[in-house]
């Protein structure tokens, strides 16, 4: 399969509640960049993460990307992270108004991530 | 990104239910009647009940399609199949597309992201990987060749 590098994601992110197997991370901040679009995270996001019986987690993260000209970009993904063999894997999806960016509603895309000491970083690259 | 072959799957389809344009678009419903899927680590049939790939044509005339399947494996695994995906492509090319004629899958863009569940222990690998696949959308129905994101 054939793909194309997207952006770099870094979050910020913090635990709150622990809800009998369901961790919600809100998202406080951040940053992405790419050749084709680069700015940052805000505030408001957050990835509802689920503990599954093997011990493998789910992810469904929902945020907010403005880029470094002003436009806004919904951001989700689902995922998995399975620390024993090092794989986190995630599916984001883009939906954004703005003509510029109408590109990333047409796309799918893989992103492989990181969980870095001050966040996970995630390596974004488009389905070609 | 790195990925290795998991299998090809192909489904046949029954006509879809046309449910018409609903506030998110024009929703269309595509029941599978079966199909079988080959890889090196399984292969098996299609199940057809509960099979199907809901369909939603966008203001922005992307397909979106939502497709669940449950597959048995030759070995009497039942593993369930999530798989989101988009197609869009020439107006041309969807058209015909549209009329069941066989169109060269390069000329679109057909790309899905499959999930897998199952309970079976010689398959549990599938429960923790993300896969991508490429569509190809034959008149009886879509060919899938689907890879595992290592």
């Amino acid at each position: 399969m054939n793909s194309r590098p997207l952006m770099r994601l870094r979050l910020e992110t913090a635990p709150t509640e622990e809800i009998g197997g369901l961790s919600i991370f809100p998202v406080s901040g951040g940053s992405f960049e790419g050749e084709r679009l680069r700015g940052k995270v805000l505030a408001g996001g957050g990835d509802w993460v689920t503990t599954k019986p093997d011990g493998t987690f789910e992810l469904d993260l929902r945020a907010t990307l403005e880029t470094d000209d002003g436009a806004l970009i919904h951001l989700t993904f689902t995922g998995v992270r399975d620390d024993e063999h090092h794989y986190l894997r995630t599916l984001p999806r883009f939906e954004t108004a703005a003509p510029r960016y109408a590109f990333l509603n047409r796309l799918l895309a893989v992103g492989v991530g990181d969980i870095r000491p001050d966040g996970p970083v995630h390596v974004i690259e488009e389905i070609l | 990104m790195n990925t290795r072959l998991l299998m090809t799957l192909r489904v046949t389809v029954a006509s879809p239910q046309n449910i018409g344009l609903v506030p998110h678009g024009t929703r269309r419903t595509a029941p599978i009647t079966g199909g079988d899927f080959e890889g090196p680590r399984l292969r098996g049939t299609v199940l057809p009940g509960g099979s199907a790939d809901w369909l939603l044509v966008r203001a922005d005339g992307v397909l979106e399609m939502d497709l669940r399947v449950t597959l048995r494996t030759q070995d009497g695994a039942i593993i369930s199949m999530k798989s989101f995906g988009l197609r869009h492509g020439p107006q041309d090319v969807i058209a015909a597309i549209g009329r069941g004629e066989t169109v060269d899958p390069a000329l679109y863009y057909f790309r899905t992201t499959p999930r897998f569940t199952t309970g079976h222990s010689a398959y549990t690998f599938l429960n923790r990987l993300v896969a991508v696949a490429t569509g190809d959308r034959r008149p009886e129905g879509p060919i899938y060749t689907i890879h595992e994101v290592l």
